[in-house]
């Protein structure tokens, strides 16, 4: 496996009382993309949070590019590297599109000889969102928030994207869009973790996946071998 | 006619004091939920500081608008230094954040009359605007009309902070989705230690600007600290046109209650309060920064 971009070892996690996360370990490697799959309350998005910085785990670990990250606050994990999709979107809604992109610009990584991310580069992505600069982002569709929420974590020039659930409330049609936004993003160079319910939209685009079930990894595995040996995987997510 | 022109020309004027004062306690509430109790006292240091710069302090003695400013630059300092040491502790206890800057605020007031005596303290209107203007036949006093021009320049340079500069957009942010904006990478406890002085710097230059009006005296903090909390509820709080437009309408509305109603002024002003948060709990002016 390449370089590890993001390593979750062994994070227990808890809401209150409630144990989310128990032991959880993965790795995304670099340039890599990692499909994260579970039911509904399989532990998720509780990942995302940890690996922000949002949710602290209890104990356990998390590395960026082999440096610990564990305990840090949200903004020095986003300084170094981590920008998040979240679920939801939770775009600003009283600011609009182009006050979005502009309170998360920093320079970033953006890797060797590749173009950073600006407001003008987000918006040549996704032409809606340019038409639509100076709206306040509330009064947009789910499909323009979702490109928004993508434009505003790309505008940190960030080395890992972290997406929760990009297609979640999307039209098919836009879906398809923002899968194929994905893809261009996975073809520059980023290391992402994709979040879905459903293995469908993930399969076809990962390298590795990643299956939650009640807080604990149940499976991990390239694609391409859970594809080839058709596992059943209808235990851990539920019929499809 | 002249009587309503004044007490309306008073109404206005006082608004115009009420929405320095306040802009910063609604901003404070709507970024951090900190009810912030000692706002009066803020307002009241920031008028007892003034004063005793205008009176030859450490062997100089400052005109008016100086010692207005560099009062309001110790009463920043003071609130940087609050959120920083104290309440930052306190992130998230709201009922903390009450009782701890109530008693601030108690403590605060002790100080300043140890410090200042309990005689009030008046404060002569600033060179030049002692005099009336006269509109057809009705007079009004220069320097109210100075308060209200005062208010309005403020409130347009808040506007454009926070509509017009990447730091004002990052304080949206953080009013509308504070974790979120921490993800994005905007360093939120800077933004709130930089508005919490910010706040606190306006109320004591209201503090100020107010003396001549007001005087200062023992009880000026708890005198204007309801007025401040009944404008961010009827305004909305973490919103500047509703601090606006809130601090008008209780300008006019204490105002007229003394005036017409003396015995019942309190009741007219808080009565609006109570129905507002019963029945509009998001402010009349609704719940946006904007």
């Amino acid at each position: 496996m390449a370089n590890s971009a993001l390593t979750l070892s062994e994070i227990d996690a808890f809401y209150g009382d409630s144990h989310v996360l128990q032991r959880v370990s993965f790795q995304l490697g670099e340039g890599r993309l990692l499909g994260l799959l579970g039911r509904n309350g399989a532990g998720k998005t509780t990942c995302m949070n940890v690996s922000v910085g949002l949710l602290p785990p209890r104990s356990g670990s998390v590395e960026l590019f082999g440096a610990p990250v564990t305990k840090l606050p949200p903004e020095s994990i986003a300084a170094r590297g981590v920008a998040l999709v979240p679920q939801g979107r939770r775009v600003f809604k009283s600011l609009t599109v182009r006050e979005n992109l502009m309170v998360a610009a920093r320079v970033g990584f953006a890797g060797h000889g590749q173009i950073p991310w600006t407001a003008e580069t987000v918006f040549a992505m996704f032409p809606r969102l340019a038409e639509r600069r100076q709206q306040m982002a509330g009064y947009l569709s789910g499909g323009e928030q979702q490109m928004l929420a993508i434009g505003r974590a790309l505008m940190a020039n960030p080395r890992v994207l972290l997406m929760d659930e990009p297609s979640e409330g999307l039209a098919p049609q836009i879906v398809a869009e923002v899968m194929a936004t994905i893809r261009k993003l996975k073809e520059s160079g980023l290391s992402i973790v994709l979040v879905e319910q459903s293995p469908k939209l993930v399969f076809d685009i990962a390298d590795d996946i990643v299956i939650l079930n009640s807080g604990r990894v149940a499976v991990v595995s390239t694609a391409a071998a859970l594809k080839q040996d058709g596992v059943d995987l209808r235990q851990h997510l539920g019929v499809f | 006619m002249t009587f309503w022109l004044l007490l309306t020309v008073n109404s206005v004027t006082f608004g115009g004091l009420l929405f320095l004062l306040s802009a910063g306690f609604s901003l404070i509430f709507g970024l951090m939920r900190i009810p912030n109790l000692t706002h009066g006292s803020m307002f009241m240091v920031g008028a007892y500081l003034g004063s005793t710069f205008l009176g030859g302090a450490l062997g100089f003695t400052l005109d008016f608008w100086a010692a207005a400013i560099i009062s309001a630059l110790e009463v920043a300092v003071l609130g940087a230094l609050m959120e920083r040491l104290l309440l930052r502790r306190l992130a998230g206890q709201q009922l903390a954040q009450v009782l701890v800057t109530l008693g601030v605020s108690f403590m605060v007031a002790d100080l300043c009359l140890m410090g200042w005596g309990g005689d009030p303290i008046s404060v002569s209107t600033p060179a030049g605007l002692g005099g009336f203007v006269r509109v057809g036949l009705a007079v009004f006093p220069l320097y109210r009309m100075a308060v209200i021009g005062i208010a309005v320049v403020f409130a347009i340079a808040l506007w454009l902070m926070l509509e017009r500069t990447r730091l004002g957009a990052m304080i949206r942010a953080g009013v509308d989705d504070p974790q979120m904006a921490r993800v994005v990478g905007i360093r939120v406890s800077r933004l709130f230690t930089i508005v919490f002085g910010l706040g606190a710097g306006l109320a004591g230059f209201a503090g100020m600007i107010g003396a001549p009006i007001l005087s200062v005296y023992p009880g000026l903090d708890q005198d204007m600290l309801p007025l401040a909390l009944v404008v961010v509820i009827l305004g909305g709080t973490g919103s500047l046109l509703g601090s606006f437009l809130g601090s008008i309408v209780v300008g006019f509305i204490y105002n007229f209650g003394q005036a017409l109603l003396p015995e019942l002024a309190y009741f007219v002003l808080f009565l609006p309060m109570v129905l507002v948060l019963v029945l509009r709990p998001q402010g009349l002016f609704g719940g946006r920064l904007l």
